[in-house]
């Protein structure tokens, strides 16, 4: 298998500031295809300007994102995930309130279904198939996140927990290569961390879908991970195995200086 | 949403409903006079813009003002064409969705790089500017004076055919370019691009990290929102036979707001309602002339302090509660 070797997610010198402040400190990282990496590092690191430099929601002021051999530096957000299938989840945006878990769930598979912008205004007897297999997905994929008793539920009207598995489940619809995963465990109760651990592990091994995580929660973070990556001030601190990462002195001080 | 499910079937008691409500419209000559039925007919002439406001506010999330103006373009179109070319109605219908259409598509380049209240804005200056050039384009438009002996609608192929002159007919021909709009509204909410539509007005950012084409999506409902804007100009120029300047006049498109969010934006049956009851309000308050503005503004007043969602709100649920929960199968469509 080449993909052992082979990088999901590249980045080459990325850099951002807003104004004076350096968001990201030039950046060079390569994220094995098939593995789970954590992120972490104090609030203001640049975790998430790194996420949104990786997922075209702001542009790197200097440097390269590539996605396996493409360079999508300076694509859009909506182009880099139907293209490249490289898909991220918000911290605080998580689902569609107004639409209904399976709504939510075939709205996101569109992106595979429906390849062209004219292909999405058709009302067809093909695009009534191609929603009626959207339907029979979403419905699988509520059944594997335990979902399936709310899929005709409004999202706005599930708990907060309910709501990330329900993210969780619509970026799996398109046929995801790579997850970045944005505090996925961030104010949710331990059974539901669990649940999603429990099928970010099988979607992993099942599909070798790519996952890079930001998260607080290091216990389950470290547990998780093949890799550990430590972001201070905008630049990697730390990078490797989990255990080893987080008994680093200089990360244990990064995380007490806050 | 309230009243549509997208991808979903409607429950048997709505389509009923829908059925029984169609049926009554159908029969209701029969019963009315024809002040009633005129009535309507302006109920009519402001439902067809109030579906394009549906469209880009209900279902995309963005407050156009800019209606009224693809209106007054729609109702020029019409009336210019019937006039020169002496064109069968169903020409100059489709010539007044078409326009609109295009002339909206160039002015939404800049106006979509905008939000928010930055968006009115720029919608409120489209109408000023259609006005003006209305007014000064005098070789085309006769300026003030506007346009008149505007032909009736000739309902034919080609250069013969019937011409609708009772009010009994117009209010037919009113139904029949309703439904074909409201028909087409369902189409477009309920397609992928309706999805990704109401996807916008949920969270644009979201949207677009579900692949959503979010500037494409928010140009289509610009576009199709003055579309629907035309068809409502074109019928209302050959019922009234005139047109001037003054159909650009601030207080219509208020009508059109009052229409749309009176009755319940983003749902289907919502302005449809709205049409009905805020205008049909406001011609029977005309026996009091002095008072009827007041009257006009406190029935609206407490008729949005009672229903927020707007006057659909309450029947939706009441319906909701009739079909009970699960009416939804897992098959549907």
């Amino acid at each position: 298998m080449t993909a052992e070797t082979q990088a999901a997610l590249s980045l080459r010198g990325v850099r951002k500031s807003f104004g004076p402040v350096i968001a990201v400190a030039g950046i060079d990282l390569d994220i094995a295809a098939g593995k789970i990496c954590g992120l972490i590092g104090p609030n203001g690191s640049g975790k998430s300007t790194l996420f949104d430099c990786c997922t075209g929601l702001v542009r790197p002021t200097a440097g390269q994102v590539l996605a396996g051999t493409t360079d999508i530096t300076g694509w859009e957000m909506a182009r880099i995930a139907r293209e490249e299938r490289l898909l991220r989840s918000f911290q605080k945006a998580v689902v569609f309130r107004a639409l209904t878990a399976e709504e939510n769930l075939i709205l996101a598979g569109q992106m595979t279904a429906f390849r062209s912008l004219a292909a999405t205004f058709s009302l067809g007897p093909l695009a009534h198939r191609r929603v009626q297999a959207l339907r029979a997905r979403a419905g699988e994929l509520l059944e594997r996140v335990g979902l399936a008793h709310m899929r005709h539920s409004k999202a706005g009207e599930m708990s907060f927990g309910q709501q990330k598995l329900l993210q969780f489940a619509s970026m799996l619809m398109p046929e995801p290569r790579t997850i970045l995963l944005d505090e996925p465990f961030a104010g949710i109760n331990p059974v539901l961390i669990e649940r999603i651990v429990e099928n970010i592990r099988a979607v992993n091994r099942e599909q070798g879908v790519t996952f890079v995580i930001v998260e607080h929660n290091i216990d389950v973070l470290s547990d998780l991970s093949h890799r550990l990556v430590v972001l201070s001030r905008g630049s990697i601190l730390a990078d490797g195995n989990p255990e080893d990462v987080i008994r680093d002195p200089r990360v244990v001080e990064a995380y007490l200086a806050g | 949403m309230p009243g549509i499910a997208i991808g979903g079937r409607y429950a048997a008691p709505q389509v009923a409903g829908g059925v029984l409500i169609a049926a009554c419209l159908v029969l209701f000559p029969l019963v009315a006079s024809s002040y009633q039925l005129s009535t309507l007919i302006v109920s009519m002439v402001f439902l067809l813009p109030a579906i394009g406001l549906n469209l880009i506010l209900g279902y995309t999330g963005m407050l156009s003002l800019a209606q009224m103006g693809f209106f007054g373009v729609g109702g020029y179109t019409s009336a210019l064409i019937a006039m020169h070319f002496g064109t069968p109605f169903w020409l100059n219908f489709v010539a007044a969705c078409l326009v609109p259409a295009l002339l909206a598509a160039p002015l939404a380049i800049p106006a979509l790089r905008l939000r928010h209240t930055s968006f009115v804005m720029c919608t409120i200056a489209f109408v000023f500017i259609i006005e003006s050039v209305s007014k000064n384009w005098v070789g085309l438009t006769r300026g003030d004076m506007g346009l008149s002996s505007v032909p009736r609608p000739r309902i034919g192929l080609w250069s013969d055919g019937f011409i609708v002159h009772t009010t009994v007919q117009y209010y037919y021909l009113g139904l029949l370019l309703c439904a074909l709009a409201v028909a087409a509204l369902v189409a477009i909410v309920r397609s992928p691009a309706g999805r990704y539509m109401i996807a916008i007005r949920e969270d644009e950012i979201l949207a677009a990290s579900v692949g959503g084409r979010t500037w494409h999506y928010r140009l289509a409902a610009f576009v199709l929102s003055a579309a629907f804007a035309g068809a409502g100009g074109s019928y209302y120029v050959h019922y009234v036979t005139v047109i001037s300047p003054t159909v650009f006049d601030p207080s219509y498109t208020n009508t059109v707001l009052v229409v749309v969010l009176g009755g319940g934006v983003g749902t289907i049956a919502g302005p449809i309602l709205g049409s009905v009851v805020f205008v049909a309000l406001s011609e029977a308050l005309r026996i009091a002339p002095e008072l009827r503005m007041v009257v006009y503004g406190l029935v609206l007043t407490t008729s949005v302090f009672a229903f927020p969602k707007g006057l659909i709100a309450p029947l939706t649920s009441a319906l909701r509660g009739a079909v009970q929960p699960k009416a939804r199968g897992p098959h549907d469509r």
